[in-house]
């Protein structure tokens, strides 16, 4: 398969190029706009947004490898992500976690066989008055107990 | 001058120091003597304050500061000795030494390692890490002449800094972040750049390692011999690192003037011609059709009496940019009186009716002036490819401000630096040219197109240029060698007239700048001032006549042999049957000539058709000068001798001077720059001397017009053919440089996507150009960087000379891709 | 104490949108700045003697006056919306539930500088805020509030939201710059780079916390004395070991009892440990310290790196193993270290590994030393602050927790049970 970006997402990111005085300040939106069509930030994806905003490819990639919300490989279809962080940690995200992986029976970064899962950890994820915590997709979920994790999955197909 | 940087008084380690204001306290301690260890700031690029290993104290500052980045202020009070220092050295080291592998016994960069250097000065002795250290792939190569090792990295960022700040082309960047950030390229793809070995000069570890050098020498065992790099026009100051009689490595030389303290790669990596196993060892001479080695005695006698036997204006020269400035200085001296024709030239590559031949090449204006200038209009002059150091000195002047116009067929790999890029059809540079002076001049339409440039761009280009104050003005060989060329460079004069400057004439390789001041010109003498004038001085230094009427210039030389007016011809250093534009004219040339030398390092394609061929040596093992294209004479040193029986070109001429009964004799280089200087003014080591007036051009009997008419795109060949030179070749010196010849890869043409589809031709692809002359195979590269309907193939590939299937009768070759139909190798079904 | 406004509508359901917003007042701040000169709005603000709720605490109107006045040159106003600091979360509670505020406090910042083109760095996450947002936004646009001519005025503004993409350190002033141009978020160096001169394209930039703007909207709209009579409260984000874990408005310099308090105590039967009273980058503080008022005075206490930080009251009960908690801390450093600079990218990786193996019940006696020694190296001599936010936990633990270490080391394991008994 050899990734291409459509005219639809080229389109969105000329739209957020002009809402800077400087076209690269629309990278960061940019690659969000390829990687939620690819699925990844392939090399051939991101020789196109660089061909967009007229950046080198070193650079885009440079960019986008700094920041932990991009991928380069594909991933299941929703992402859940632990917070982990001091708050998390001392409301029993350690529990959460156990619980999370035996449910899914992955590891950590891991994806569920069926495509439906990606489990990671994450930093503090600002909602710690409702540590444990964690965000499925963009949606967050907390506080959290081993007990209520299997009736939030079930929403996510 | 009016506007004094103010200075200001500080104290280092209790000295007083004075500096202008703005002066950084570490360069301020340096210039007191006082060392301050450094890793990531480099005094070619602003202070980025990342390795934090030049911590000083300031007294009444809370924290220690680095002192690469703080300004020295007035009664500043500062130590670089107080416990804290030594305290926040020591933590600074050890942490770059927690994960450095410490393989300093097999690492290149042992003995000129500045982290080695700087561990054994301020570090803590001994470490307190007992963890496992971080751990990479093993070293990785990037490219032909680029070797990382990421364990050895400390993450200065000057190599990254290097490619965004010098040289604009982001080959290498940081990845990821934190403690796993690297270095390295995308997805570790070959590094793209012209200039990756000035990343590993400045590598303050032995992270970036070159390809040839790596294990090869230790830089103790090295000597270092001071000299040129003679590849291309720049000539930038070089040393050569040499171990017994082997060029280990080339390492730029600082001149601030010229290269600064950079190189591009093609001086880096390209020295492995001079070692290679197939330089000529000694003479040959052709015999029972083939060419069997002989003595330096037969092929001279030989020579000689073939010269004695025919009439001296049927002997020709054409000598070539291996010579030094004496080489050609000799052979214009032996030529003209010994030998007794006015035919000879360096230049080779040329329309017979094209504008070069009647202007004098090289820079109107010095190298170092450039950082300076405000607008570059770049007329056909591919900057890069062909003098591609001159490229980091205008990206300063870019940095401050300044903008580049460029017009060309193919579009510049710096293009995010060229304010306006004026990329045409090939056959309308003139048209284009026309209307941005037009428009420059205030007045011109904004809508509509010329040559497939958008007159709204051509305006705006042409408003920048009526504001510029200090243009440099630059016209180089693909506009000269295009069929307006005569047209464009009217153009181009006519807008240097308005700003009262002359253009830079970027034509001329290797030392061809040394071989027009010396007299390698079939209408003028040494120094460039006509013949007719100087005679009187030339007879006296030479003891001889010289007759003042011009000679036949190089291409005209080529057309005469064609036509069977000459018998002889003495080629020293040059290549025609790859460097003319149009080979079946070196072919008919060849098939006519009764008897052709051929002086030359390697058999080349010319050689192999020679009835004697002499082994010669080439710059690095000579002593003497050269002049680069801004007329700057610099000395090289003989850094390695030669193979064999191998001699230089001076010496060679002496030699048949004699058999032609006339002592030229000299001690050495010296004698001869000597003479050379009683016949050209201001001529010194390290001057810049012009040539002292344009050879205008003079019309040869019987130069063959091209008619002017271009093919019609037809259906047939609908793409028009463009040729340029590239950096990376595979001629016979840079095809014999591993490194370069990899860097070179195959042949290959660029098109644009559009002519690439309808050719079902994808990137990479192999296909075939075929014109109504013959064909070449090459690699397809599919670019916007040419329009629609062009085609360009670079010059210089042996394998798919491009000459082959041009006619310099026709002002446009035309051409039709076809992909390559490969038989399938028995794999499959097919 | 004063009624509480900051939080006063975010629980209604209808307070993002402009016309409820307007109903309650909304947007008289903005009205009563333009009708004042840009200079008069600055020092509005600087005598309610607001200071910068991001973490630094520097005076707001103070800042804004570093923004060169010239006209011809282009100014932006940037709003720092990266809320990253562990602990913190009161700047995403804003967002969500007081979206019109924070444009408001927009409108009037870059009124005072004369910018006229204003940018939210919103942190990637806040997916929710971010519709919120853009829905205000529009709203603001289509009722004047933003746009050309706003209110008649004859001054114009956009605001355009840009995205983070998970980096910390892009909340830190200049490596935010560096992100929103579309760059690796790698701090500036400063000087010559502060953001009020040299900031965003190089030209003079506000750059300002979420929290702060929405102060800046109540200061205008009521007046400076009016704020300063609410006694300068702020918003505290307290978590970790407390019942009622939550966004708290109290007066500026609540002890951490009584910020404990107001989160409704620790759970029955435990007893308090510890706790982070500025957010994951300052001190960490112990019993005595208890009475201790959080306010920007908390740096003159005699324990290195103890600052109100973001106002993140973490709270840690008896039953917390402190030396997970830093190696957790640490951890995060590591993680988020941008990597520019030697001491935090590698005193990071260091430490965590030898936390790691005292975890692991591999420590030894003498890395007790190492870790304070290697905090002393990253001590005053990172790029960013972000590097010199690891020594203080460190530090404080030492210090005041110092035998659990040496329980951890000796056993292999930790019992925090028996400590809090010895
Ligand atoms: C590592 C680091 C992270 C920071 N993160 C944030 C943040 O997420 N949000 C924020 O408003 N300020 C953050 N700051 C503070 C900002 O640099 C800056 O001081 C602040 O946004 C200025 O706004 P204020 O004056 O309104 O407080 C951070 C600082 C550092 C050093
Ligand atoms: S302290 Fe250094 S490495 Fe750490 S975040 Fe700041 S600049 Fe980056
Ligand atoms: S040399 Fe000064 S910080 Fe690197």
């Amino acid at each position: 398969m050899k990734a291409a970006l459509s005219e639809a997402s080229k389109v969105e990111i000329r739209r957020l190029m002009a809402q800077f005085p400087q076209r690269q300040s629309a990278l960061l939106g940019a690659l969000f706009v390829a990687q939620d069509e690819a699925g990844a930030l392939y090399p051939e994806i991101i020789a196109e947004v660089a061909e967009v905003i007229d950046l080198p490819v070193s650079e885009v990639t440079s960019v986008a490898s700094f920041y932990h919300l991009y991928r380069f490989s594909p991933e299941g279809r929703h992402l859940i992500q632990v917070c982990t962080n001091i708050s998390c940690l001392l409301s029993g995200c350690d529990r959460v976690l156990r619980a999370l992986k035996q449910r899914l029976d992955i590891e950590m970064g891991g994806t569920t066989p069926d495509g439906r899962f990606t489990l990671k950890t994450a930093e503090c994820l600002a909602a710690c008055e409702t540590a444990p915590m964690m965000m499925v997709g963009p949606d967050r979920h907390g506080p959290l107990a081993p007990e209520n994790l299997d009736e939030i999955l079930a929403r996510y197909g | 001058m009016s506007d004094q940087v103010p200075i200001v008084t500080l104290s280092i380690d209790g000295r007083p120091v004075t500096v202008p204001k703005g002066t950084t306290i570490w360069t301020a301690a340096r210039g007191a003597g006082i060392d301050v260890p450094i890793f990531c700031y480099h005094d070619r690029m602003p202070p980025l304050g990342a390795c934090r290993m030049c911590l000083v104290n300031v007294e009444k500052t809370p924290k220690l500061v680095t002192s690469c980045t703080q300004e020295a202020a007035e009664g500043m009070v500062v130590s670089t000795t107080t416990p804290d220092v030594k305290a926040g050295q020591e933590a600074i080291l050890e942490f770059l030494l927690i994960n450095h592998p410490l393989d300093c016994p097999i690492c290149d960069k042992g003995g000129e390692c500045p982290l080695q250097d700087q561990t054994f000065r301020y570090g803590p002795g001994r470490s307190r890490y007992v963890e496992v250290k971080r751990d990479f792939a093993k070293p990785v190569s990037l490219g032909p002449a680029l070797v990382l090792d990421r364990e050895r990295c400390i993450l200065c960022w000057r190599c990254v800094r290097f490619g965004e700040i010098i040289a604009g082309d982001d080959a290498l960047k940081g990845f990821e972040r934190g403690f796993t950030s690297e270095i390295n390229t995308p997805f570790t793809l070959p590094a793209a750049s012209k200039f990756i070995g000035n990343t590993i000069a400045i590598c303050p570890v032995g992270a970036l390692t070159s390809r040839t050098y790596r294990f090869v020498s230790r830089p103790w065992d090295n000597q270092r011999v001071p000299s040129v790099c003679t590849f291309c026009g720049v000539g930038c100051a070089v040393f050569f690192d040499v171990r017994g009689n082997t060029i280990m490595r080339t390492q730029a030389r600082e001149a601030p003037d010229l290269n600064d303290i950079w190189l591009c790669d093609l001086g880096f990596f390209g020295h492995g011609y001079v070692q290679h196993a197939e330089r000529l060892q000694q003479p040959l001479i052709r015999k029972d059709g083939d060419l069997q080695p002989a003595s330096w005695d037969e092929a001279l006698d030989l020579v000689a009496r073939k010269i004695r036997a025919t009439a001296p204006g049927r002997v020709a020269l054409l000598a070539g940019a291996r010579l030094t400035n004496e080489d050609a200085y000799v052979a214009a001296r032996v030529f003209r009186t010994v030998v007794g024709t006015p035919h000879l030239d360096h230049r080779l590559d040329t329309r017979a009716d094209g504008p070069s031949l009647g202007v004098s090449w090289g820079m109107t204006s010095p190298i170092g002036e450039i950082p300076t200038r405000d607008l570059f209009l770049l007329v056909g002059c591919d900057l890069t490819e062909e003098y591609p150091v001159l490229w980091l000195r205008m990206k300063q002047a870019v940095d401050r401000g300044a903008a580049i116009i460029a017009i060309t067929p193919k579009a510049l790999e710096i293009d995010r630096f060229v304010a306006h890029h004026l990329v045409h059809d090939y056959h309308e540079g003139s048209a284009v040219l026309a209307a941005l002076a037009q428009a420059a001049g205030g007045d011109s339409p904004k809508t509509g197109e010329v040559g497939g440039v958008d007159l709204g761009r051509i305006a705006l280009a042409g408003e920048a240029l009526r504001g510029a104050k200090r243009p440099m003005v630059m016209i180089g060989k693909t506009a000269l060698e295009a069929a307006d060329g005569e047209t464009m460079y009217a153009e181009v004069e006519d807008l240097c007239g308005k700003f009262g400057i002359k253009p830079s004439i970027m034509r001329g390789r290797g030392n061809a700048f040394g071989a027009a001041l010396a007299g390698l010109l079939p209408n003028t003498s040494p120094g460039g001032r006509p013949l007719a004038q100087v005679r009187g001085d030339l007879e006296t230094v030479w003891g001889a006549p010289v007759a003042v009427e011009p000679g036949l210039s190089g291409p005209h030389i080529i057309e005469a042999a064609g036509r069977g007016e000459l018998d002889v011809l003495y080629i020293a250093g040059a290549d025609p049957s790859s460097d003319v534009l149009d080979r079946s004219r070196w072919a008919a040339a060849r098939s006519r000539l009764p008897f052709l030398v051929v002086v030359d390092a390697f058999l080349t394609e010319t050689a192999q058709a020679a009835d004697v061929v002499l082994p010669a040596l080439v710059i690095p093992e000579k002593n003497g000068t050269v002049s680069n294209i801004e007329g700057r004479v610099q000395r090289v040193h003989a850094a390695v001798s030669g193979p064999g029986e191998a001699r230089g070109d001076w010496q060679i001429l002496s030699g048949l001077a004699v058999r032609l009964g006339r002592t030229i004799a000299y001690s050495g280089w010296e004698e001869i720059f000597n003479e050379m200087k009683t016949l050209i003014p201001g001529l010194e080591v390290d001057a810049i001397v012009p040539l002292a007036a344009p050879a205008r051009a003079v019309s040869a009997p019987g130069a063959q017009k091209s008619d002017g008419r271009e093919t019609a795109a037809d259906g047939e060949y609908p793409l028009a053919l463009i040729v340029g030179d590239v950096l990376f070749d595979r001629g016979s010196m840079s095809g014999r440089s591993p490194a370069i010849a990899d860097l070179a890869r195959e042949p290959w043409a660029m098109l644009h996507p559009d002519d690439a589809a309808r050719a079902t031709v994808a990137d990479g692809d192999p296909i075939v150009l075929t014109a109504r002359r013959g064909s070449i195979a090459v690699m397809a590269r599919v670019s916007k960087a040419v329009l629609p309907g062009h085609v360009y193939v670079p010059r210089g590939y042996d394998a798919a000379p491009v000459n082959a299937i041009v006619g310099a009768g026709e002002a446009v070759t035309r051409v039709r891709v076809r992909a390559l139909v490969t038989v399938a190798g028995g794999q499959g079904n097919g | 104490m004063a009624e509480s406004f900051l939080l006063k509508y975010i629980q209604e359901p209808d307070h993002g949108e402009v016309d409820a917003y307007v109903g309650r007042g909304g947007y008289e701040g903005l009205r009563r700045a333009l009708g004042m000169a840009p200079a008069q709005v600055i020092e509005e603000v600087e005598t309610s003697g607001l200071r910068g709720r991001g973490g630094a605490g520097f005076g707001t109107g103070r800042k804004w006056k570093f923004v060169p006045t010239d006209p011809a040159v282009t100014k932006y106003l940037v709003v720092n919306a990266d809320e990253g600091e562990p602990g913190t979360f009161k700047d995403r509670t804003l967002i969500e539930g007081d979206p019109h505020r924070l444009i408001e406090g927009i409108a009037i910042g870059s009124y005072a500088i004369g910018a006229r083109q204003a940018f939210i760095y919103l942190r990637r996450e806040f997916h929710q805020g971010r519709a919120i947002l853009e829905r205000a936004i529009a709203q603001a646009y289509a009722k004047g509030y933003l746009g050309r001519n706003i209110q008649g005025s004859g001054y114009d503004l956009d605001l355009v939201m840009a995205t983070g993409a998970g980096a910390y350190i892009a909340g830190e002033e200049t490596a935010l710059l560096e992100s929103l141009e579309g760059r690796r978020a790698m701090p500036r160096l400063k000087p010559p780079f502060y953001p009020a001169v040299k900031g965003l394209y190089m030209q003079p930039t506000a750059l300002n916390n979420v929290e702060t703007l929405c102060h800046v909207a109540w200061i205008l709209a009521k007046g400076h004395q009016w704020y300063r009579d609410q006694g300068s409260p702020i918003l505290y984000s307290i978590s970790g070991h407390v019942r009622r874990p939550g966004v708290y408005e109290l007066p500026l310099g609540t002890t951490i009892r009584k910020g404990i308090e107001a989160a409704d105590g620790l759970h029955s039967g435990r007893t308090f440990k510890a706790c982070f009273p500025g957010g994951s980058s300052s001190a960490i503080l112990p019993a005595n310290f208890l009475d201790t008022p959080m306010d920007y005075d908390l740096a003159k206490l005699d324990v290195y790196g103890s600052m109100l930080g973001s106002a993140a009251l973490i709270v840690m009960d008896d039953t917390t193993c402190l030396v997970e908690v830093v190696a957790r801390t640490v951890e995060f450093y590591r993680e988020e270290s941008c990597g520019k600079c030697t001491p935090c990218r590698e005193g990071t990786v260091w430490i965590s590994q030898v936390f790691d193996r005292i975890l692991h019940g591999a420590g030894r006696l003498e890395d007790i030393e190492l870790l304070d020694g290697i905090a002393r190296g990253m001590t005053g001599t990172c790029f960013c602050p972000l590097g010199e936010s690891v020594p203080p936990a460190i530090y404080s633990t030492l210090r005041f927790f110092r035998p659990e270490y040496e329980h951890h080391i000796k056993t292999g394991s930790c019992d925090v049970k028996a400590l809090a008994r010895a």
